[in-house]
Parts: structure tokens; sequence; C-alpha cells
């Protein structure tokens, strides 16, 4: 009898793990179904109209070259909601970066200096962290974003460091290589880009081409 | 009994289903990109003969495509992704220590000075296991974050898997 209770209220205890995983799974596959709707959604919209690219290499090189940067709507590292709609009749420098990138932090000191040479002609930069953040975890995604911040505290970045919670990169081409650097003009459209660090003339070419002061073609 | 031990096979089984392992993708960031190309790739070995019950040694050698690194298994700063080894033990397949090489210096052009130790070319990661009689396979995957001389990629997973066959 009594190894019978036991038996029954074993099976009972698995039933209820069973139930609990299940429900934990369909609850994290809705979440992604709706991040992906989420996202779909922000590509649809910002699906430019047409192509106004200067000539064929640049159409070659990026693929929003020429076109309007798609929009987001991000957390930055003071719990601000930062869109790029924000920033409507500046020119922006969206860079894409991860705290573990060597090659970034040797850049952002650059555009933190350019945002001091340049911010009064109109120029704005958003730094996107492209590290890992765990949506599932609350405690493990806490720390991670504290570590975003912490870092960008200590490369004493004087622009807004947005997390990357909603997969904007992914609209802007799936940034891959990073540093990836978009230069967007005052009326939207990305004029340039450059995967990986560039020399630091190149940036400062694409920015005045930003600000619609000329300078190089990247 | 019986039901009760398949109760707790399904139990199991939904649990696994419901929780990550620790080298899959998170749900955002760039390392989620699963199509984006390996920088590193397993050589072999594929299949091993080890004693049954004895400790013994899987050298599983890699290799990193030219032109890029990967920072070693201890790297100078702590901001820097490590590369480990994330292998599956199994009640028939115990799994003790793993010892990775000394990384190698490198450097980027714009920072001479900033020495980083890293891995480049073919590399050999040594693991210890004890296994019970049988054939057995080992899975894991070397997790790694690669960069070139401009660009660094978000950290990826190599898979692994060796025949281990124990007598």
């Amino acid at each position: 009898m009594k190894r019978n209770i036991l038996v029954v209220a074993a099976v009972l205890a698995t039933l209820g793990i069973m139930i609990w995983a299940g429900v934990s799974n369909y609850r994290r596959q809705q979440r992604e179904q709706a991040n992906l709707k989420r996202l779909q959604a922000m590509i649809e919209a910002t699906e430019p109209a047409g192509t106004t690219a200067n000539d064929d290499e640049a159409l070659e090189e990026n693929p929003l070259q020429g076109k309007m940067a798609p929009e987001f709507t991000l957390t930055d590292t003071k719990g601000q909601k930062v869109s790029l709609a924000d920033y409507k009749g500046k020119a922006v420098v969206v860079d894409f970066w991860a705290t573990w990138c060597a090659p970034c932090k040797i850049e952002i000191p650059w555009l933190e200096q350019f945002k001091n040479q340049y911010g009064g002609q109109g120029l704005a930069v958003l730094g996107i962290s492209e590290d890992d953040l765990d949506l599932d975890n609350k405690s493990e995604l806490a720390k991670e974003k504290q570590q975003i911040a912490n870092t960008a505290e200590q490369l004493k970045i004087n622009y807004p460091v947005l997390y990357d919670d909603a997969n904007v990169s992914t609209p802007y081409g799936g940034v891959d290589g990073l540093p990836t650097t978009f230069f967007i003009d005052r009326s939207g459209k990305v004029v340039a880009s450059t995967v990986g660090l560039a020399p630091r003339e190149q940036i400062e070419a694409d920015i005045k081409k930003a600000l619609g002061n000329g300078g190089g073609a990247s | 009994m019986r039901l009760l031990w398949c109760a707790l096979l399904l139990g199991a089984t939904s649990l696994a289903g419901a929780q990550k392992l620790p080298w899959q993708g998170r749900m955002v960031g760039a390392s989620i990109e699963t199509k984006a190309p390996q920088h590193v790739q397993y050589l072999f070995p594929e299949q091993i003969s080890v004693a049954a019950g004895k400790d013994a040694v899987i050298e599983m050698h890699f290799r990193v495509n030219p032109g890029m690194h990967i920072n070693s298994h201890t790297p100078r700063e702590k901001w820097l992704i490590a590369t480990r080894l994330n292998v599956v033990e199994t009640p028939a397949m115990k799994i003790g220590a793993v010892d990775f090489p000394a990384g190698e210096d490198y450097a980027l052009a714009s920072m001479p000075n900033d020495k980083l130790s890293v891995y480049t070319g073919e590399f050999v990661v040594r693991v210890h296991i004890v296994s019970r009689p049988g054939q057995h396979i080992l899975r894991g995957a070397l997790r790694y974050q690669a960069c070139d001389a401009n660009s660094c990629y978000p950290p990826r997973e190599a898979p692994v898997a060796v025949d281990v066959i124990a007598k």
C-alpha cells in the first residue's frame, strides 16, 4: 500500500514537472514569435521605396547605401528610449559595437572626438551594443546590461549607447563583423558605411558627407 | 514501478526541451546568427580507441581560418571572450580536465603595444576521459570569438563529435 502511494506521488510530481516544462516551452515560443513579428513589422515599415545610390560600387558594398536607414527604438544605458526618428534633421552615425571587440575600442574614442568636433554642426552619434542579451533570464540580462553600461562608462562614451534587445542589426544587414558603422544624412538616408575598423580619415570624410559638407566616398 | 520510470524519462525529456544547453545561442545579440560561417574547424580525431575504466586523453585538433585569430583560453583582458570547450558528460563517459595550449602574442596594427593572447592556425585541446566498456559518442562544441586584422566576429560554437571505443 505504502509503495503504491509512493508511486502515485512520484507520478503526480513528474506530471507536474512535465506540465511546468510544457508551459515554459510554450511561453518561450510565444515570446520568440512575438519578437519575430515585431522584427518583420519593422522590416516592412522601413522597406525603402527606391534606390538612389550614387554608384554601382556603393550598391555592391552595402545594400542600404542610398536608402532610408531602418527605423528603430531601443533603450539606452541610462534607461531612456531612443529612436532614430528623434534625430530627424541631423546627421547620425550609427555604430554597432560590442564590449568584446578590440577594434571597436579604437574607433569609439574617434567617434567621441568627432561628436565634440561636429556636434555643433548637427552630428549625432548612437552606439548600438551587439553583446548577447538573455531575455529569458532577468538576473542574467541585468548583469549583461550592467556590463555594457560599465564598459561605456570606462570608455567615457559621450553619446547614447543602446541595448539591441530587438535585433535591430538584422534590418541593417545582419551585422556580423564589428565595428560596423553607418553614416546617415539629414534626410535619413544612408550615405556611407564601413565594416571593420576604417582609417580615421575615412570616418571623418563619411561624417562630412552625412553632414552635407562633402568629403570622400566610402 | 515501470510507469514511474517512464514518467521520469518523459519528464526529463520535456525539461531538456525547456532549458538551453550551455552552448546554445541566446535570444538576441550578435552570436545568434546561426548561418554565419565558422572561423574555426574541428579537424580530428573522428574515432578513438581507449582502455575502458582508465584515464585516457583525446587530443582534439582544431584549425583557425587563415588571417583570423581567436582569443586563447586565458586572454589577458577580462573583457575578452575566452575559448572554451563544452562537452556532454554521460554515465558511460566521465569528463576530466580539459587542457588548452598557451596562447601566442598578437597585436593589432593600430594598438601595437597591447598584446593579445590568441590561437592561430592549428591548435590542440586535450580532453581527459574515463569510459565504460562500449562505444560512445563524445559530443560538444568549441566556443570561440574570432577577429581578423580590422573586425571582430560574434562568439560561435564549432561542433565536435568523437566516436570513443572503450575496450
